[in-house]
């Protein structure tokens, strides 16, 4: 079975810190690390190896430093990797980092399966997956929870719906994104660090994968962020007054106003 | 380079940007700032600069957006019913086009669907483009997709909104992706900006640290997905609308959905949205019913703080804590819990916060959204004698 | 009571009777101050009745310290402010001034998230604080495994943790100190500016009464160390404070000291077949030169071990407990588990140290496979939680045995030996284990040679037989150079070691610089100095 599966590189945590003078965001300078959504692609990808047989060629977009987090998925058992790097590619939004990894797709070419992580946490839209799909022609079924069975012909999976699980048949090639817990991702070992180190990577620009400049980066991104704030902080705890009734009845409108009542939600 | 341009003349410098910059993407060079690869155009930048060097490039273009009209709204209905969500986005449309007539169109697929048209056009819909029939049982994203598309093309709406829900999260980038135009996940607040028109669309980015709002001016529709809860559902009324009856596409068959089942009904507290925990302050193991009862009400679990599971008034699965069950509900009513720090490890996910405990100085209160000082038992019978109204 | 901070002591407060070694005491009141000011009206009122005042923090301590036996119990887990910020001009290092009752958890989280209430502070307070969120990421070094400590409570213990190997002990990050005396009186204490002259002392409080006392003559042993008051001749008299059990005063402020957080943390954990292998191991990546082996330049800054007996019981609480479940699964053939962390600055050099890490493996006798390295944060999190799994499950089931037997409570020992002496105190511990036929879990700092032994006792017999064994150690373990307490702290517990460790005349010299500073004996009364002996 030839799997591709997808990486994003996001920062290490969410935490937003402000300057106490100037309110502006400050970075804290840690290292990128891969999406944590993705690490149960990842140990997906590679036991359906383990099972099957075949290659996990790991495939991201981002920039030369993107290097890193790829030798480390090698380092967890994918085979090789592919990054495409290209200042072109930078400001893309998720139809044109869809594009973008099809392309890279075609490139590896000749593949079964495409896993993703669900979503990312730098952008928590879980949109890559499906749009990836389209751009190569084939079918998707997302937030995968369990593959129940496996061929190079087709996949029998479960799936985690707004009103319970759905197993789901898939003709392949075909794309999955699996649900966090599907698997426990599996630490690499020293062994596999050292191996990571001289596995094969590539690494591709726009013109290499004959991108249509018009569709990739910014340029190829229908959306534009035209604003960017901090929340406003979440309100200080709200004592409710009264006796017991009161301070209940009180209660009780308020969870119905933030729809928090059960079945009203 | 990007969509982030330095004006050297102004630039000092001064490396504000340089630590504004959540990407890390810009860097001073020879005293003046260059973006790098990383930008993705954010525009934490702009403001940043207390010299007004930092400015965005708008690139202008779209011949016939004008020709797009009203506002789409795809329905999701299962087992017979229409999900809330539907409703809601139904209520949004309505107000953003408060100041036009271009119309509200609702797209309904699925097995047994048309009974739920009128719902849809009591609730707003001016139009319902329907697809149903005997095979679409369950909802699956490529004849969705391909239905949908159809209706876009003839009715060419302006704006297209989704639920953000499991199926409207994998049907919406599908759909973008064929249309090649924009799409805007999991929008907390909509409005369309006076001067240009165009739908505002505001999300939360960093999990929740940072607010992004979000336009896309040159492609049509504008599409959005919205999470169930986020806007109000209003009220219906009767009205008149039209069903535009669809064909049914052919079914490529590479998806098929050959069972479903639904969530188990006990559910674990790891899991739950609602969870009413209890801690030494519910007094005696016989109070432990009145947990029980508001959290059937509610349609919640059960949770229980170390002490009590180690008193043997409850069972371990129910413990929330450091060395318990870690739980993210949507709602956390902890009664009688004064909030040991090894408890409130367990329950940072919680989005709603409520504390219930006699001692106002509990830690518990620190972190509650709401709270009530007085005897969580006491409480927990009027809540449950005011729901039960 | 004339003070309206003091309440009487009720059920509602029961949980203030216990700690972590769950003993339970008894007390007849309880006050929780909020100022240095209410802590010194508080133990002025209590001297002049002369009631016995134990003082709490967040009650994690296992020595039993926090654990009231008499009269007043004062709790200091709300004066949990930060109060200020400072850099040196000279060497840009960042200072905090806390309250004791700030946890370990919640400063960790200010540090990291730099979000501290900053509102009360002064402006040149602000300005500092200003340049430390600007400033490259910072850490407070010291890690006890358990994170909801209070600072109080880890100054008074010279409490430590895996990462101590590399940076020491709470001590050297400690650099003033505000503590109240049993009087009411306030001292305050800064690094570098009271020393003692050889083992003569005098300190001024702070309204200029002059304290003089002599430090006990013993030489403290050469391992890490925790037990009795440190003493040294010409001492910095801030180090007397840091680590007494709180028998001189209370500490109501503390400043730390941080350090510039390294880049890149990872962490490895090495399995090995037989534990020779593993304490071979830790002779290499400590840089020692053995037999056929190359010498080694890794500089861990912890290194920690697990016996078989430990991972056993992990094996049987994962299948059991679902909380568990989340851990990797720990082959049967993997016998001793050594965690390092390495801390560094560039991918290239961490790279190169992990590698050499692979070879010390091998050349101890195990296998690069057998690894588990964690380069993110994700992973980390799995590595401690693996770690932190351990004592939390052998605490449960004492905590099972109890519920049979009241008289069970978990035998925890605290001690460290000469590094030339890990393998014959490894065989010391794993031979009496066994002649006792005790059930057993061995884990710990192994790069200090500071091991946690635990029994297991099933019945009071097998108790009774553990205690016996515990004390037997205490003497072997001193007759080696090594010390009864390395982090603790002795509390109550281990009053009667620090005795097998010192011998009455010391013991003795330490009374009488406690009658220094509380001469009516009536502060943590207990502590440090066994109870039967406090009537003496």
């Amino acid at each position: 079975m030839k799997i591709i599966v997808c990486i994003k590189q996001v920062p290490s945590t969410n935490q937003v810190k402000l300057d106490p003078e100037t309110k502006t965001i400050i970075r804290d300078g840690r290292q990128s690390v891969i999406n944590p959504f993705d690490t149960y692609a990842i140990e997906e990808a590679v036991q359906l190896k383990e099972k099957l047989g075949g290659k996990v060629t790991a495939l991201s977009m981002g920039i030369p430093a993107t290097q890193r987090i790829l030798r480390e998925a090698m380092s967890q058992g994918v085979d090789e990797a592919l990054l495409l790097s290209d200042r072109a590619f930078a400001g893309a939004d998720t139809l044109a980092t869809a594009y973008t990894l099809a392309l890279g797709a075609r490139h590896i070419g000749d593949f079964d399966l495409i896993v993703c992580g669900r979503m990312a946490t730098d952008g928590d839209t879980a949109q890559i997956g499906p749009e990836l799909a389209e751009d190569l022609g084939v079918p998707h079924v997302t937030n995968v929870s369990e593959i129940l069975e496996a061929s190079d012909k087709e996949l029998l999976c479960r799936k985690v719906t707004d009103y319970g699980t759905q197993v789901v048949r898939m003709k392949l090639p075909g794309v999955i994104t699996v649900a966090k817990d599907i698997n426990m991702p599996r630490m690499a070992s020293i062994r596999g660090v050292r191996e990571s180190l001289e596995a094969p990577f590539t690494m591709l620009g726009a013109a290499d994968t004959g991108a249509d400049p018009a569709r990739i980066g910014l340029k190829g991104s229908p959306t534009q962020v035209v604003r960017t704030f901090t929340p406003e902080k979440t309100v200080e705890c709200q004592f409710l007054q009264g006796d017991a009734k009161e301070a209940a009845g009180a209660l009780c409108r308020l969870l119905k106003e933030e729809h928090l009542t059960g079945e009203e939600a | 380079m990007a969509g982030i341009v330095i004006d050297e003349s102004r630039c000092v410098g001064c490396g504000l940007c340089v630590k504004t910059c959540p990407q890390g993407a810009i860097e001073i060079k020879d005293k003046k700032a260059h973006v790098g690869d990383g930008c993705i155009a954010c525009g934490m930048c702009l403001d940043s600069c207390k010299l007004g060097a930092i400015s965005r490039t708008q690139e202008k273009g779209g011949e016939d957006l004008d020709s797009w009209k009203g506002i789409l709204v795809a329905a999701e209905a299962y087992e017979g019913k229409l999900h809330s969500v539907t409703l809601e986005l139904l209520c949004k449309a309505k107000e953003l086009q408060c100041d036009s007539k271009c119309g509200i169109s609702a797209f309904l697929m699925g097995k047994d669907v048309e009974k739920l048209a009128q719902e849809l056009i009591n609730h707003g819909a001016d139009t319902v483009y329907l697809c149903q029939d005997e095979s679409l049982a369950y909802p699956t994203e490529e004849p969705w997709a391909d239905a949908l598309t159809s209706v876009i093309e003839k009715a060419r709406p302006e704006i297209l909104l989704f639920g953000a829900t499991e199926f409207g999260r994998s049907l919406a980038p599908r759909v973008a992706a064929r249309l090649r135009t924009g799409l805007t996940a999991d929008c907390t607040v909509l409005q369309i900006d006076k001067e240009t028109g165009l739908l505002q669309q505001t999300r939360p980015a960093f999990g929740g640290n940072l607010m992004a709002t979000i336009v896309c001016p040159n492609h049509r529709p504008q599409m959005a997905t919205v999470r169930p809860g986020v806007f109000p559902m209003g009220q219906g009324e009767m009205r008149q609308g039209t069903v535009v009856r669809l064909p049914v596409p052919a079914l490529s068959g590479r998806v098929q959905v050959e069972s479903a089942q639904p969530a188990p009904e006990s559910k674990t507290i790891a899991d739950a949205q609602i969870i009413v925990a209890v801690g030494r302050g519910i007094g005696s193991q016989k109070n432990m019913q009145y947990a029980y009862e508001l959290a059937r009400l509610l349609g919640g679990q059960v949770g229980a703080s170390r002490p009590l599971v180690d008193a043997g008034w409850a069972q371990y699965p129910m413990q929330v804590g450091q060395t318990g069950k870690t739980v993210a509900p949507k709602l956390y009513i902890a009664c009688g819990i004064s909030g040991a720090i090894q408890h409130m490890a367990g329950i940072g996910g919680a989005e709603t916060i409520v504390a219930i405990n006699t001692d106002p100085d509990a830690p518990i209160f620190q972190s509650a959204h709401y709270a009530i000082v007085g005897d969580c038992v006491e409480v927990l019978k009027e809540m449950i004698a005011q729901l039960q109204k | 009571m004339a003070n309206a901070l003091i309440r009487p002591m009720s059920g509602e407060y029961e949980e203030y009777l216990r700690d972590e070694s769950r003993s339970v005491g008894k007390a007849e009141s309880i006050s929780f101050p909020r100022t240095t000011e209410e802590v010194s009206s508080i133990l002025k009122e209590m001297n002049e009745k002369k009631i016995p005042v134990t003082v709490q923090g967040s009650r994690t301590g296992l020595a039993a310290a926090a654990v009231p036996y008499e009269g007043h119990a004062m709790n200091l887990s709300r004066m949990d402010k930060v109060l200020s910020c400072r850099q040196d001009d000279q060497t840009g290092t960042f200072y905090f001034t806390l309250q004791p009752g700030v946890l370990l958890s919640e400063l960790r989280k200010m540090i990291s998230g730099k979000r501290f209430q900053t509102a009360d502070w002064t402006e040149e307070a602000k300005a500092a604080y200003t340049a430390f969120c600007r400033a490259p990421e910072q850490f407070f070094t010291p890690d006890p495994t358990e994170t909801s400590a209070s600072l109080g409570g880890m100054v008074n213990c010279n409490a430590s943790g895996a990462r101590s190997f590399h940076y020491g002990s709470v001590r050297g990050y400690i650099n003033a100190l505000k503590v109240v005396l049993m009087d009411g009186e306030t001292l305050t204490l800064r690094r570098g500016e009271q020393f003692a002259q050889g083992r003569k002392g005098t300190l001024r409080t702070d309204t200029g009464k002059e304290i003089s006392f002599t430090l006990p003559s013993y030489q403290m042993p050469h391992t890490k160390n925790a037990s009795g008051y440190y003493a040294e001749d010409d001492m910095d008299l801030i180090d007397l404070f840091i680590g007494s059990d709180g028998t001189l005063g209370v500490t109501c402020e503390i400043e730390i000291r941080l350090l510039p957080l390294p880049q890149i943390i990872w962490g490895v954990t090495a399995f090995f077949d037989q534990e020779e292998k593993a304490l071979r191991y830790v002779r290499l990546i400590r840089g020692e030169q053995l037999e056929g082996c190359d010498r080694f330049d890794i500089h861990p800054v912890s290194a920690e071990f697990f016996n078989g007996d430990a991972l056993e019981i992990l094996r049987r609480e994962k299948r059991e407990n679902s909380a568990f479940a989340q851990i990797h699964d720990i082959p049967q053939q993997y016998e001793t588990a050594i965690y390092v962390e390495l801390h560094g600055d560039t991918e290239e050099e961490m790279t190169n140290r992990l590698l050499e890490l692979g070879k010390a493996i091998q050349q101890a006798g195990g296998k690069e496979e057998d690894t588990w390295v964690a380069r993110s944060q994700t992973d980390l999190d799995r590595l401690m939680f693996f770690r932190h799994a351990i004592p939390e499950c052998v605490n449960m089931l004492i905590d099972q045995r109890k519920k049979k037997n009241k008289e069970i409570t978990k035998l925890g020992t605290d001690m460290a030996v000469p590094d030339a002496a890990l393998e014959e105190t490894m065989a010391m511990y794993n031979t009496m284990l066994k002649e006792k036929g005790l059930q057993s879990a061995i884990w710990g700092h192994v790069g200090n040679n500071h091991l946690h032994v635990n029994i297991l006792p099933n019945d009071s017999e097998e108790y009774r037989k553990g205690k016996e064994l515990y004390n037997d150690w205490a003497a072997k373990i001193t007759a080696k150079g090594g010390a009864v307490s390395a982090e603790h702290g002795v509390g109550k517990l281990k009053a009667g070691f620090l005795r097998v460790m010192y011998g009455e005349e010391h013991i003795g010299e330490m009374r009488q610089l406690k009658k220094a500073f509380d001469p009516q004996n009536l502060l943590n009364r207990g502590n440090l100095f066994a109870p039967e002996e406090e009537n003496k």
